[in-house]
């Protein structure tokens, strides 16, 4: 996606990205949780990229260089670092992760906590058993959010007064 | 008594300032300002003089303020040697005062300078009582402003301009060495008061030679002794009257009066060292007055001369003398500089002798007190410059006979040269349309010339005076009147002025060109007295070619270091940072995300290495 | 073949992140800047889930839970904004986005 000319197809690969992100959570057994990143990120936010390229009739990138070439190559270089970092860390396997941990199985109990920490359960029932207990606060707070981003979406894309007289 | 010693000192300050600020375009008030403060300056004088008993010293001081553990002082000291001095200043100061009212009755800048005359009179009297090195340093520097005020008083001409910018500078120069001499008595002794100096200066390992050297070398920028005395001649480019009361009586003598009073630092070698300066001197200025044309500057060299007298009276360990001769030479030399300012003023401001001629009869008074003082200066047996040179030459002759042989020669030389001024100026046929049409000054004028021509004839015998006055003197003379050899020295005294009037006469007696008649008789003479041994000519040399060079030499060094590199450098490299940082104001948000995560991931990485909880 | 451990969804994690970095570092259209920041953000939710199901504590995916919902409403208005520049500037590329005009 980040490679690619066209916005649009730039956003084809994004939601495929996406998909396939979703269905990594599965293999999580996060399965709400790979539900809602199809419906909010793949179904909402992409649709609304795509809406706003359409809107915007963004052509492909014109193809000129980016003018300041230091900073592009400084930032190619540093994320080029970051990835081979990756690299050395898969191939040497260094000590900074931990020495093949790997899945246990996910308890059948009907535990909803365990010294102060959630079990983790596949049910969708703990999960809203969570959010209502623990993580009330940011879920009013995130309310509070969605209502702002509405209301500041709204009032940014009003026309100008001078316009409609 | 305080009161008094305050009242006196400021007096003249007042008036000074009262004219500055108020009396700008009234020029006559500002002169009878000047002159009643004059008066009251003499009325004040004469109370400190008379007022305590018979060989008191008044003291009095203030911390004018304090730095740390040294403490300036603002104080006066009233004995013996300043009470003549006083008496000498405030007098001849009232008489010159008057006299101006003649002088500069058609001038346009009264105002200014009479008020410079107050100024003058202020930073005198300051010297006179103070009782301290630095006190005696700031009316030092204040009295060679006013010198440089009133020389300066014809501005638009160059001349005056010129000299007064001289008197200064050359005057700093050896104000130069006396700050060097005031710093170096304070690190050895720890005081610069003068009586603690005194009482301090009983142990002789302290003092130095080359600090009374330093010491001495206000004297020799003040009173114009060689190698500093290039001012004094050009310094004849201010008003007559200035010359008269600054040139000739007080502030010249105000260096004599210096070393009067700190005689006790003094050591053997310095003693001698200042004598023979003082002699050199003597005959130098003699030598140098033969060949000169304008009358003040012959006038001026006399006054080097006779400043050399006093001297080498000094060197010669008898300070009593040289103050008598202060005291003596600053009434026949006010008498004639006064007189020739008459003459001047008659003859509208003509100052070349050889245009002079006949004035004789045209100004009687003039001229009989004008030959009173010619008599007086050539030591015309009882007369008062008699009494004072003489015992200056007998002590020389007693004492250290080189001194004697050099004073001897300039004595003949300086009745020569005197006798040659007055031939010229008064005698024989007048010899041009200015001197023709003279006639006798107003009563300003010749009241001072009457009575200073009196005292210059009865100035001498010491008796006369009040004991207050002459306090100081009468030791030294007792010393010298013991010495040995008096009548000799009398037929050499008679000898000396009445060879001096015969050769002037033979010479000067009848002359109706306004040629210099030595310089046909005596061709090689005549220029090496004219050309003044080229002192103006090796310091003009040493200014242009060595001094000018260095400093434009500076000059570029400043500019380029510290200007240049200092200055600009620093605001260079203050710019460089504002450019570093304007860098970073690209516009594209691409470089603002930029750094934006490379300071994110600066900061992680700095807790991750170095927090305290990693 | 060894089995897929959590060190490898981190590792994928990283990838993701490091690639979305890429983007938003080197894109001159501002909507593909803003895409390149919703894969960053999806990389950091699979990196949270992976440590969740690790440690088998269902915070972590509370927490993806939120980020979700942040980083919907951010791109909500992200999008705004962009819309208004555009009427402004009549373009989305950065290149054109520069008041300083060196």
């Amino acid at each position: 996606m980040v490679c690619s000319k066209h916005p649009v197809s730039a956003a084809m690969f994004m939601i495929i990205s996406l998909v396939g992100v979703a269905a990594l959570f599965v293999l999580l057994e996060a399965f709400f949780l790979a539900v809602l990143q199809i419906l909010v990120y793949a179904g909402a936010v992409m649709v609304l990229f795509l809406f706003i390229i359409m809107l915007l009739d963004v052509g492909p990138d014109a193809g000129k260089a980016s003018k300041m070439k230091l900073v592009s190559g400084l930032a190619a270089a540093f994320s080029i670092s970051l990835l081979i970092v990756i690299f050395l860390i898969i191939v040497q396997d260094s000590g900074w992760l931990p020495e093949g941990a790997s899945w246990r199985a996910v308890p059948e109990s009907s535990k909803l906590t365990q010294g102060g920490n959630f079990v983790f359960s596949t049910a969708v029932k703990n999960f809203g058993y969570g959010l209502m207990t623990k993580y009330m606060l940011p879920l009013q707070i995130s309310g509070f959010l969605l209502l702002a981003a509405m209301v500041g979406v709204i009032v940014l894309s009003k026309k100008d007064e001078k316009e409609v007289g | 008594m305080i009161q008094v010693a305050l009242s006196l000192l400021f007096l003249p300050f007042i008036s000074a300032a009262v004219t500055l600020c108020f009396l700008r375009k009234h020029g006559n008030i500002a002169a009878l300002l000047s002159v009643a403060t004059a008066g009251g300056i003499l009325a004040f004088s004469s109370f400190l003089i008379f007022g305590g008993e018979e060989g008191s010293i008044f003291t009095w001081s203030t911390t004018w303020f304090a730095l740390s553990d040294m403490h300036l002082e603002f104080g006066f000291l009233v004995d013996s040697p300043a009470k003549t001095l006083l008496f000498v200043v405030s007098f001849i100061g009232l008489l010159i005062h008057i006299f101006s009212l003649g002088y500069m009755a058609d001038d346009e800048a009264k105002s200014r300078y009479f008020g410079g005359l107050s100024i003058f009179m202020f930073s005198m009297i300051g010297i006179t009582l103070a009782d301290n090195l630095i006190m005696i340093f700031v009316f030092w520097e204040l009295v060679g402003f006013s010198s440089y005020l009133l020389i300066a008083h014809y501005f638009k001409t160059d001349d005056a301009a010129k000299a007064s910018r001289k008197a200064f500078i050359v005057n700093r120069v050896g104000d130069f060495g006396f700050l060097l001499g005031i710093i170096f008595t304070y690190w050895i002794f720890g005081t610069v008061n003068l009586q603690e100096l005194e009482a301090a200066s009983l142990d002789p390992t302290l003092t130095s030679t080359l600090l009374c050297l330093l010491l001495a070398c206000g004297f020799i920028g003040k009173s114009a002794q060689f190698p500093l005395h290039v001012w004094l001649p050009d310094a004849m480019a201010g008003p007559t009257p200035v010359s008269a009361l600054i040139h000739a009586a007080t502030m010249v003598a105000a260096g004599v009066f210096l070393l009067i009073r700190i005689d006790f630092l003094f050591t053997a070698e310095a003693l001698k060292l200042v004598g023979l300066l003082g002699a050199v001197m003597g005959l130098y200025a003699g030598f140098c007055a033969l060949t000169q044309r304008d009358i003040k500057k012959v006038l001026a060299y006399s006054t080097l001369s006779q400043l050399g007298y006093m001297a080498a009276a000094f060197g010669l360990g008898l300070p009593g003398i040289a103050l008598f001769h202060l005291m003596t030479h600053a009434f026949f030399k006010a008498l004639m500089f006064l007189g020739s300012g008459s003459v001047i003023h008659a003859c509208h401001h003509e100052q070349d002798i050889f245009a002079y001629g006949g004035l004789l009869k045209k100004m009687p008074i003039t001229a009989y007190t004008f030959l009173v003082g010619v008599l007086a200066i050539s030591g015309v047996h009882f007369l008062s410059g008699y009494f004072s040179k003489d015992a200056i030459l007998l002590g020389a002759y007693n004492l250290d006979f080189v001194i004697f042989l050099i004073l001897y020669v300039g004595a003949i030389l300086t009745s020569v040269y005197m006798f040659r001024l007055y031939f010229l100026t008064f005698c024989g046929e007048a010899r041009s349309k200015s001197s023709s049409a003279a006639h006798e000054s107003t009563i300003f004028m010749t009241a001072p010339l009457l009575v200073l021509g009196f005292l210059s004839v009865v100035g001498g015998f010491v008796a006369l005076y009040p004991i207050q006055i002459v306090e100081f003197l009468l030791p030294d003379i007792e010393r010298v009147a013991n010495m040995p050899n008096h009548l000799w020295m009398n037929i050499l005294g008679l000898f000396a002025w009445v060879g001096g009037l015969s050769i002037a006469w033979k010479i000067y007696g009848n002359i109706t060109s306004t040629e210099d008649p030595l310089s046909e008789k005596s061709p090689t003479l005549f220029n090496l007295s004219r050309s003044k041994l080229f002192f103006d000519e090796i310091y003009s040399f040493y200014i242009q070619r060595i001094q000018d060079p260095f400093f434009r030499f500076l000059e570029i060094m400043e500019l380029l270091f510290i200007s240049g590199l200092m200055v600009r450098g620093s605001a260079g490299v203050a710019a460089l940072f504002a450019l570093l940082g304007k860098s970073f104001y690209s516009g594209k948000i691409h470089s603002y995300s930029f750094w934006f995560v490379i300071g994110t991931i600066g900061f992680l990485t700095y807790s991750i290495l170095f927090g305290a909880n990693s | 073949m060894e089995s897929i451990t959590p060190t490898h969804y981190l590792v994928l994690s990283l990838i993701l992140f490091s690639i979305g970095f890429f983007g938003v570092l080197l894109r001159r259209n501002l909507l593909l800047v803003l895409m390149s920041l919703e894969l960053m953000l999806n990389g950091i939710n699979l990196a949270l889930v992976n440590f969740s199901r690790t440690a088998l504590n269902l915070d972590g995916s509370i927490f993806v839970f939120f980020i979700m919902t942040v980083a919907a409403a951010e791109v909500a208005v992200g999008l705004a904004l962009l819309v208004a520049l555009y009427k402004k500037r009549k373009s989305v590329f950065t290149d054109d986005m520069n008041l300083i005009a060196n």
